[in-house]
């Protein structure tokens, strides 16, 4: 990527492997550099992470209570 | 509000030990231990109390009867995450869940040109912190979005981006390639995004 101008393209294939890349590595120099002009791309980029945090908010659930009585009368082996 | 993905731990050699011997109470620590991870697991993928109770009883029950075949090659974790995916997929396979979803080859990714067309402007996200726009029409969005992703590409998405799985550990579980993961991930989540767009603008 040294000589070729870095695309939306690439920094797209790029960054969505890792959307938390250091970007401020020295491979990752072209890629921010092209981000830093392309409001673009920070907009596409935050969109993306927003949605992988809004999974992540929601749901929490939790296993429901006496589940372990169900799997041992099931497998009919006492506790 | 914290976004950390919860980790965990691999059970204690020991217990494992006496469970695969068949004591039962080691095996019903090894319940108590991992039933919110494959509870929360199925109900993220099926999104649906009853199918994820019933993916949770079916799992242990597959453990208990599998567990002397665990080679310790892989992780516990691991391995779990392979039979919960599993009864996840047949019980979608049986439910016919998926005749709703999309044809996500349809979906074309982003920048498929080179560049973002020269007079288009993304519009921006809302910038407020997220646990505060939760509400129920929000909740319903997300819930039928992913729903419209077919269930590999809704499960590579929750193991990787929400459970935190690495890619390697991912193409394990769902004994795909590491490219292939990558390539479903990116997927599935230019397509969700696609779905919350309009919401998250206006
Ligand atoms: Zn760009």
């Amino acid at each position: 990527m040294k000589n070729k101008p870095v695309k939306c393209k690439d920094v797209f294939n790029y960054i969505c492997d890792k959307l938390d890349a250091d970007l401020n590595s020295p491979k990752c120099r072209s890629i921010k550099k092209h981000i830093d002009d392309c409001p673009n791309c920070i907009t596409y980029l935050d969109s993306l992470k927003k949605t992988i945090l809004l999974y992540k908010v929601y749901p929490k659930v939790k296993a429901p209570k006496g589940s372990i009585k169900e799997i041992f009368a099931k497998l009919e082996i006492e506790s | 509000m914290k976004y950390n993905t919860p980790t965990h731990p691999e059970p204690d050699a020991k217990l494992l030990r006496s469970a695969k011997k068949g004591n039962h109470q080691a095996f019903a620590e090894l319940v108590r231990n991992y039933e919110d991870l494959v509870y929360s697991f199925a109900f993220k993928v099926c999104r649906n109390k009853d199918k994820a109770s019933e993916t949770l009883q079916d799992t242990f029950v597959n453990v208990y009867r599998k567990l002397d075949q665990f080679d310790h090659r892989s992780k516990f974790t691991t391995w779990l995450y392979s039979i919960v995916t599993n009864n996840c997929l047949m019980k979608n396979r049986r439910t016919k869940l998926d005749e709703a979803s999309i044809s996500i080859d349809s979906v074309p990714l982003p920048h498929e040109s080179d560049n973002h067309h020269r007079d288009e402007v993304i519009p921006e996200w809302r910038s407020t912190p997220l646990d505060k726009v939760m509400n129920s029409e929000l909740k319903d969005l997300l819930d039928n979005a992913i729903q419209k992703l077919p269930s590999d590409y809704r499960i590579v998405f929750i193991l990787r981006d929400v459970e935190g799985r690495s890619a390697e550990e991912t193409a394990k579980i769902l004994k795909l390639t590491v490219p292939a993961v990558k390539s479903r991930l990116r997927r599935a989540r230019v397509f969700l995004r696609e779905q919350l767009n309009q919401y998250m603008t206006s």
